[in-house]
């Protein structure tokens, strides 16, 4: 999915025949052609045309306006793309179908966890983290169990707590302490890192959705509301561990970020900076064209694996006897 | 994917100046009137539908030549910027 990321600030997006013009000031920093993009992710305070807004509606780039941590605000949209065709279809998904979709959802995201946890654990073994595994372990069992959504969620909930515990003693790098997870805001640099790198990939999930034309607003785990894009919701858990917890450990315990340089506190919180933000989406875009042999199939990028899980989604929603086959890795 | 050189002679300055603004959307100018694109098919139909839009059969000729992997690969470049790859994304 090729997208243009504009995390740096006061930036002006205009239009230059069938290229996007980036200026800063009265320097150009970049120029994109408009007929290859995709998408165009926004992060904080950039000025875009109405030309160029104009031409990504008719050519159907959406435009996502984002806060400089990730958070998204909305995005713009051509009036087509509101007919959601599937829409219909998940409306008419039996309670049933959606429990036994959204156990298997929190299985393969307990699951993925517990993976990485265990690639940890062969390179430093620590008693913590061998807790944690079986933990995982056992609460995988249980949601296999499980009745009800609630009860599903309770046991999601008590499994991250037990994986970000034994997670933070995963982090070696200088000044980078990670004693649990905190949220809006984020306490420290790694949960700077974590709530940034979520909020990118949950984005680029929706635009995949919206480009299948799945109803973002039909879940199974997360109960949609017209405010939540909650089927993003859904599709991210099984990616946050594999593609955003990893990235985050490679980045901490490599020295690529930096404690001191790369974030900035306020508001009682901890956010990237712009020198942090970019090194983070240049990580994580390196991360996801890097290709992976998936089994049986030949070579492809991260990037896929995303469109393939809103594909079979979509297959679930044609056909809900099949059910949903998540996103596994080994 | 395939790598497409297009090249053109166009008599109207103002003709080949709505080319060139085309082809500047789908690849990389290389040569005054050579442009190399990497494109899927889809993209590629495009270019062309909306290239035959801008031009007059009669006095231009524009001309499209894919390249397979195989020769692409026996591709030589002197002087110049490298064979284009394919687009990647953009950080600014």
């Amino acid at each position: 999915m090729r997208s243009l990321y504009i995390s740096q600030q006061g930036c002006y997006l205009s239009l230059q025949q069938e290229q996007i013009l980036i200026k800063q000031g009265q320097t150009v920093l970049d120029q994109v052609q408009l007929p290859l993009l995709e998408q165009i992710l926004i992060f904080g305070k950039s000025q875009v045309t109405t030309q160029v807004i104009r031409e990504c509606l008719r050519r159907e780039i959406p435009i996502a306006y984002l806060s400089r941590m990730g958070y998204c605000y909305g995005r713009i949209l051509p009036i087509s793309r509101g007919y959601r065709s599937l829409s219909r279809y998940q409306q008419q998904l039996l309670n049933t179908d959606r429990l036994i979709v959204a156990r298997t959802i929190v299985q393969a995201k307990l699951r993925n966890s517990r993976v990485i946890l265990q690639r940890q654990q062969r390179r430093r073994p620590s008693e913590v983290i061998a807790q944690s595994i079986q933990s995982l372990s056992y609460l995988t069992e249980q949601a296999a169990q499980t009745e009800s959504i609630d009860r599903l969620m309770g046991l999601e909930g008590a499994a991250a707590a037990s994986y970000f515990n034994a997670l933070g003693e995963c982090f070696t790098g200088d000044g980078f302490v990670f004693v649990a997870r905190s949220r809006r805001p984020p306490g420290n640099p790694v949960n700077a890192l974590l709530s940034f790198g979520y909020q990118v990939l949950w984005n680029h999930l929706l635009s995949l959705i919206e480009l299948q034309g799945l109803d973002p607003y039909h879940a199974c785990l997360h109960q949609g509301t017209e405010r939540h894009a909650a089927l993003a919701s859904d599709l991210v858990e099984e990616f946050r561990a594999p593609m955003i917890d990893s990235l985050v450990l490679y980045l901490v315990n490599r020295g690529v970020v930096n404690a001191d340089q790369d974030f900035t506190y306020h508001d009682g919180g901890c956010y990237l900076n712009d020198a942090g933000r970019k090194k983070f989406l240049r990580a994580f875009l390196q991360r996801m064209e890097e290709t992976l042999n998936v089994e049986g199939d030949q070579a492809q990028p991260r990037w896929d694996t995303l469109n393939q899980q809103v594909k079979l989604y979509k297959q679930f929603v044609y056909n809900p006897v099949q059910g949903y086959t998540p996103y596994l890795i080994r | 994917m395939l790598l497409y050189i297009v090249t053109y002679d166009i008599p109207c300055d103002k003709r080949r100046k709505k080319v060139s603004d085309l082809l500047e959307g789908y690849g990389r100018r290389v040569q005054y009137s050579v442009f190399e694109c990497v494109l899927t098919t889809g993209k590629y139909d495009e270019l062309q539908r909306r290239l035959k839009q801008r031009i007059k059969l009669q006095e231009d000729s524009v001309r499209f030549y894919p390249l397979s992997g195989h020769t692409l690969a026996q591709v030589e470049v002197w002087g110049g910027e490298p064979v284009t790859q394919m687009p990647g994304s953009v950080i600014v």
